[in-house]
């Protein structure tokens, strides 16, 4: 027993030492402003990926809005430094928790990272890590890996489902899982040579454990986990694997190790701006589990409070378990404190009062969203309960 | 020649296989207590084509079910879903007899988002509305849902309770040309359904 508790210590030394080496080796493969080289796969990979962007462009769920892509993209050039002319950041409106990188520089960030990140230095992680998979040329590993074991027709589409999280045909998985155990290396590298990016452009290097340990706390609220394709999958290191390894060796590397107050601010403040669409899209997904522990962690990091509170009452009113509907009807309350109250909670309280048959009051709210909103879409049916005599 | 001909029994024997859309002819037409009426014909969708719809479910199309569809919902008992599905992933929202409007609409919503395939969709609703169905209070809303990589579909979904049972009824087509080409008639065969 003593010697197999040795050789465990012995293993877990030379890990260790192995990570730090590897995260001082670590170098960029190809300069700034790079061009695709190989004629055979990767001129023909950038071509087709070209074709990708536009329909990438042409996506109904592109988030056009000028300031959130200006938050995403400045925080993703002070990360990739002279890369920054590189890449084209696309947000789309998804709303999990995934990033993904092409060999040609398309950057694609999902909403559900944006609002389950909680600071600037957190996203820098995120994005540093898929900036490592670009300069890395890890795509093209990977898409040269499926050429070998796959039809040439299958490869770019099934490449792109592994890129980029969407799913992948049933049929071909066999294939599939050949290259995952080598994409997990892949995922370490770009985890490290991520934070040595982040920590060059000023960023704090730890935000990338706080990272994992919010997918950690968000999963162990999951009522259904999550097995679906994306960071959560098995292309990925588990989160809990990726903390282990990072907070063997984060420390050790980066002394100092303070968050930017500045940059939680310019992340609390993106989301003030744009939460009532970030999380109805959340709450759509009706998992409850993961609403909770995104709102607790709001809480924690300062985003407006009577906007907090709607969504609580969002989630008590939706999940409707027992006591849930006075839970509800007090957050809503809470949502309408202050001068800048939430119309909606008005609204909702009035629906909950008329699901209780409580009608007086039921009109006292409603006629409270009619003045805060006066052009509700929804006035009609608003007007339709402040004429009903009876609920 | 051998080889047209192989393909001529090819393509018959594939046409003989495939599941065939049936005729709706004009006039009154009750699916389990809800009446439709409608004043054109419309082609039935086969449920292998719509492997989501609920058992009495029905879906109807002028120009294929990408293009347009009215889906027809009808009798939908407290506890049960609006869709079908094997995914123990997918968490459907359930209909509860005492749901108000809001909350009708929030579970289509939540329901389509789920239909179209979670994370590739985003489904907005809005308008929502008091709608008279004959002798029952019901309610209308305004639709629009966003594809990954699909067109934007546009549409509206009538709805109401009776004897604790959920009837709704929604039109989509893909924007601008279907959405425009069937929404007179999707109105006239929603707004016009009875209990």
């Amino acid at each position: 027993m003593r010697h197999q508790l040795r050789i465990c210590f012995l293993l877990l030394i030379l890990t260790c030492r192995a990570i730090a080496a590897v995260e001082f080796d670590l170098e960029p493969k190809i300069p700034p402003g790079y061009q695709p080289v190989d004629a055979n796969t990767e001129k023909g990979i950038w071509a087709e990926l070209h074709d990708y962007e536009r329909e990438i462009q042409n996506s109904a769920l592109l988030v056009t809005d000028r300031e959130i892509n200006q938050y995403v993209r400045n925080a993703a050039c002070r990360v990739a430094g002279d890369y920054c002319s590189d890449l084209r950041i696309y947000i789309i409106r998804n709303p999990y928790f995934n990033a993904s990188m092409t060999a040609n520089g398309v950057m694609q960030v999902w909403t559900g990272l944006l609002v389950r990140v909680s600071s600037e230095d957190e996203l820098a992680a995120i994005l540093g890590h898929e900036l490592a998979h670009y300069t890395q040329l890890h795509t093209l590993e990977r898409m040269r890996s499926l050429k070998n074991s796959m039809s040439t027709g299958a490869v770019f589409d099934l490449g792109l489902a592994l890129l980029t999280g969407v799913s992948v045909p049933v049929g071909q998985f066999a294939a599939v899982l050949n290259v995952l155990a080598y994409s997990r290396e892949q995922e370490q590298e770009a985890d490290l040579l991520g934070i040595k990016f982040m920590a060059a452009a000023g960023y704090d290097p730890s935000a990338t454990i706080r990272v994992w340990k919010a997918v950690i706390e968000e999963e162990e609220n999951a009522a259904v986990k999550n097995r679906a394709p994306g960071i959560f999958s098995k292309t990925h290191p588990g989160a809990d694997e990726r903390v282990e390894i990072l907070e063997s060796f984060v420390p050790q590397q980066y002394t100092n190790l303070t968050p930017d107050p500045q940059g939680r601010q310019k992340h609390v403040d993106m989301l003030n701006r744009y939460y009532m669409m970030l999380m109805e899209d959340q709450i759509d997904t009706n998992r409850h589990g993961r609403t909770e522990a995104m709102l607790r962690n709001h809480q924690a990091i300062g985003v407006d409070s009577n906007l907090i509170n709607f969504f609580w009452g969002e989630m008590y009113r939706q999940r409707n378990l027992e006591g849930d509907l006075d839970k509800a009807r007090k957050s809503y309350k809470l949502a309408t404190r202050g001068d800048k109250p939430v119309a909606e909670a008005y609204r909702n309280l009035g629906y909950i009062h008329l699901k209780e048959r409580s009608l007086p009051e039921a009109k006292h709210y409603f006629r409270k969203f009619l003045e805060v909103q006066p052009d509700a879409d929804d006035r009609a049916m608003i007007e339709f309960y402040l004429q009903e005599k009876q609920p | 020649m051998n080889k047209v001909l192989f393909s001529i029994i090819l393509s018959l024997s594939t046409v003989a296989c495939m599941p065939a859309y049936v005729a709706v002819a004009p006039g009154n037409i009750n699916y389990d207590g809800l009446i439709i009426k409608t004043d054109q014909a419309w082609n039935l969708a086969p449920t292998i084509s719509t492997p989501s719809a609920r058992k009495g479910s029905k879906v109807w199309t002028q120009d294929g079910i990408l293009l347009d569809r009215i889906m027809i919902i009808p009798a939908v008992a407290d506890g049960e879903s609006l869709f079908t599905t094997t995914s123990k992933d997918q968490a459907l929202p359930a209909f509860k007899a005492d749901m108000l409007p809001n909350e009708i609409e929030e579970l289509t919503e939540s329901s389509l988002v789920k239909l179209f395939k979670e994370g590739e969709v985003v489904v907005q609703t809005s308008n929502l509305r008091p709608h008279r169905f004959g002798e029952h209070n019901g309610l209308l809303f305004d639709m629009n849902v966003a594809v990954s990589d699909g067109p934007n579909y546009r549409g509206i979904t009538g709805a109401l309770v009776v004897d604790k049972k959920l009837y709704l009824i929604f039109f989509l087509g893909a924007e601008p040309y279907y959405y425009r080409k069937h929404i007179d008639e999707a109105l006239v065969i929603i707004k016009g359904a009875r209990v």
